[in-house]
């Protein structure tokens, strides 16, 4: 194998259960996003435009879509003869064999496949955030201050601070505390999950922490504070694009009604930075005479009879006629059928909405056997892949319908 | 399933004449239906009916076909046994004037059709635009232990202009062909040629190596015809009444694009039903915005499109943008191509890259669309 000079390793393992029933059968990396992306695609976009070639995607929790999803990595030019990308799944040895237990210990486990490229710098990625982001900017910065860690981080609301992991740093962006969650922060640095390390360093450190039994075999918890413990030299580097977290029913909403914008933080519409994704082999969309779209975004194989109104419509959807979708993600092959009323939900794969069904609904009559707030806030609705609505139906508002309803 | 069948594909069809649309590319590069070139159909035909190795001829302008077929990834012929094969002419040191006709077109493809191993080969036309499962013309084809087997489709009340362009066939109740009426001036049979055959591929080479020898130059007067009149020889034809267009004109190609927003053609030529997709080259674009102001009726609308004004009975190709207030009706939108604010646009077909300035006025006749060519600034 020949030598690399920085490998990327994307954290894809976790269940995301705050996602609820989007990730009953898929890991969140793989939950669709923007009309016809999936969460990964991101992290695996960036790294194909930061000139990354390799790449291992480290999987865990429900990886079966996810690896179909990422095969041979050829939507990210990530087929390559020397390089390219790798699902790694934990495994046995001879000795063992157990799960990943925890970041630092899913990439301990796979110090064996680093080393087959022995690479002077690793890019530590998380599965589940939506971005644009030059890793090579962060590595050159990475040399330059001859640094043990570079840790990528954002500026975020003073009040929102205490729910990240905040970097206090000195006046040259060298890292002298970590807090994570803090209750009163210091600083409103918020770490990104993105790590980019000296291989040397951390393949010592990453030893070392499998050594303590009392670790929890966490980058946050334990390696960096261990890293700053023994005064490494630790910089922030600052991204100051657009950047978010969709761990929540909420807030991968909002990532997506972000993009209906008039000036999308996250501009999709980029040739310079393409989002690349596996594409779906099908005729563009149509819209009937008794369609109607505003302020949406819809994707190929959706077929548009009603009326869609602030909402993002993947592949293969169909809307039949007098059916009304407003602030709303209907994912792929879902069917929303006549007269049916969809308000502020999300309406899972291949769900299938009855007739004069309303999502959403506000009336008292409304079932509300599915309130789950838990996962729902914020009125929003959720219904669950391949669930079925029968005619006339009411779905009370923050439902997260798992069954269904007849 | 793989079968044992090559499949040629000629770019080019000397009969059809699209005018400005060909003016800088081949005619199977000609883009159709919103995402799509014309080879995309006979290609993923061919595909999916298990054919893994296609040989497509490319006599001249083929740039941006071979731009578009790339290593044939996108069809899944990307492969290391067969595959895609795009096939240039070679240089002969002779003048290219007189090679035109379908047999000196495979008569300089026969190191190719010598090499391959498949026991049959499906040579077709590019520019017929349908859905059509090749296997079953194949199995057809064994099972009457034919010699050849011409596709054909069934034809009503043809114009006596339009009868001119068909090859008109006789079969007789068990299909086997009894006569072909290369352009005739009437509708003499109600069954067309569809220039698509199978045959041995043996065989091919040798009457190719003949006619070529002979001073012959087309496959249907030259080949099919004496084949049909050798009694030595069985020609069958094979019924194919499903949706088919030739592109052979701009009022063809624009007839084939507005058919598009009928959903039963749709369904058909788009195999949603039977689960046999066109294949094209992946762009990745991202999905169409349709703006607050958008008003949007039948029409056909491929992804990374900016709709900000009104659309009506449209196909818009990847990454066109209608501006505030434009009006587009019965037009088709090419790549790429901007319509301004305030634009007023009927019955024309914008190639890639157009753009229309702020205000614009431009009215075609629907038998008779406006063509406007390639990155023109109007």
């Amino acid at each position: 194998m020949r030598s690399k000079e920085c490998v990327a390793m994307i954290l894809a393992g976790g269940q995301g259960s705050r996602l609820g029933i989007l990730t009953q059968n898929v890991a969140k990396p793989a939950v669709p996003f923007g009309g016809k992306y999936r969460i990964i695609d991101f992290p695996l976009s960036n790294c194909a435009h930061s000139g990354i070639d390799t790449v291992g995607v480290l999987t865990q929790y429900q990886p079966l879509e996810l690896n179909t999803y990422i095969a041979n990595g050829q939507p990210w030019d990530l087929d390559r003869t020397n390089g390219g990308v790798f699902v790694l799944p934990p495994y046995t040895s001879a000795e063992k064999g157990e799960w990943y237990k925890g970041t630092a210990n899913a990439i301990y486990q796979n110090i064996g496949f680093m080393e087959q490229f022995n690479p002077k710098y690793v890019v530590i990625l998380s599965g589940d955030h939506i971005y644009k982001m030059d890793y090579n900017k962060m590595l050159t910065a990475h040399k330059n201050a001859n640094a043990d860690a570079t840790i990528a981080v954002i500026e975020v609301p003073w009040e929102e601070a205490p729910r990240f992991g905040i970097m206090n740093t000195d006046e040259n962006m060298r890292i002298v505390e970590f807090e994570e969650k803090p209750e009163k922060p210091k600083s409103n640095l918020a770490s990104m999950g993105v790590y980019c390390f000296s291989w040397n360093v951390l393949k010592k450190y990453l030893v070392d922490d499998e050594a303590n039994p009392d670790s929890e075999n966490d980058f946050g918890k334990n390696i960096i504070p261990a890293m700053l413990g023994d005064g490494l030299k630790l910089m922030a580097h600052r991204f100051d694009g657009y950047w978010k977290d969709v761990g929540t029913i909420q807030s991968l909403w909002e990532a997506n009604m972000e993009l209906l914008d008039d000036k999308p933080g996250c501009d999709l519409d980029d040739d310079s930075w393409k989002i690349f994704s596996r594409n779906p082999i099908k005729p563009p969309q149509y819209v009937g005479a008794t369609g109607s779209l505003k302020n949406s975004y819809t994707t190929e194989g959706c077929e548009i009879y009603g009326s869609v109104e602030h909402s993002i419509l993947f592949e293969g959807v169909t809307i039949c006629e007098g059916a009304t979708v407003k602030d709303s993600i209907v994912l792929p092959g879902a069917v929303i059928n006549k007269g049916a009323v969809i308000n502020k939900a999300i309406v899972g794969s291949d769900a299938e909405i009855g007739p004069g069904a309303e999502i959403g609904s506000k009336a008292a009559d409304a079932n509300n056997e599915y309130n789950n707030t838990k996962i729902c806030s914020d009125d929003i609705t959720l219904i669950g892949p391949g669930v079925k609505i029968g005619n006339e139906k009411k779905v009370a508002v923050l439902s997260m319908v798992t069954a269904d309803i007849c | 399933m793989k079968n044992d069948m090559l499949g040629v594909i000629f770019s080019e069809n000397p009969e059809a004449s699209m005018g400005e649309l060909t003016s800088l590319r081949s005619l199977a590069a000609v883009p159709v239906g919103g995402r799509y070139r014309i080879i995309d159909f006979i290609l993923s035909n061919m595909v999916n009916s298990g054919i893994i190795k296609v040989g497509i001829t490319t006599p001249v302008n083929y740039q941006s076909l071979t731009d578009h077929l790339g290593t044939g990834k996108d069809w899944d012929m990307d492969r290391k046994d067969d595959g895609l094969y795009i096939l240039p002419p070679k240089d002969t040191g002779e003048s290219d004037v007189e090679a035109i006709g379908g047999i000196e077109r495979l008569n300089g493809i026969s190191s190719f059709l010598n090499k391959s191993k498949q026991e049959y080969v499906l040579v077709a036309d590019c520019n017929t635009i349908c859905n059509i499962d090749f296997d079953l013309v194949l199995n057809s084809h064994i099972k009457n232990e034919a010699d050849f087997t011409l596709v054909c489709t069934p034809v009503k009340n043809l114009s006596s202009k339009d009868v001119k362009k068909h090859i008109l066939v006789n079969a007789d109740d068990d299909g086997i062909v009894t006569d072909l009426h290369v352009y005739p001036s009437r509708q003499i049979t109600e069954l067309s040629y569809m220039h698509m055959f199978i045959t041995r591929r043996e065989t091919l080479i040798e009457l190719v190596e003949y006619a070529s020898t002979h001073g012959k130059h087309q496959i249907s007067k030259d080949i099919l015809l004496p084949a049909v009149e050798n009694d030595q020889v069985k020609v069958c034809a094979y019924v194919f009444d499903g949706y088919r267009k030739k592109i052979d004109s701009i009022q063809s190609f624009y007839k084939v694009n507005l058919d598009l927003l009928n959903k039963e053609v749709r369904d058909e030529l788009f195999g949603l039903s039977v689960d046999n997709p066109i294949f094209t080259k992946i762009k990745d674009s991202v999905p169409t915005k349709y703006a607050k102001t958008a008003e949007v009726e039948n029409s056909f609308i491929a992804d990374g499109c900016k709709i900000e004004g009104t659309v009506r009975n449209c196909i818009l190709f990847r990454g066109v943008h209608i501006g505030k207030n434009a009006v587009v009706e019965n037009s088709i939108i090419m790549q790429d191509s901007e319509i301004m604010e305030n634009c007023d646009v009927e019955n024309v077909i914008f190639d890639k890259g157009v753009i229309l300035r702020s205000g614009k006025k431009l009215v075609g006749q629907d038998t008779y669309p406006l063509v406007i060519g390639k990155e023109i600034v109007v």
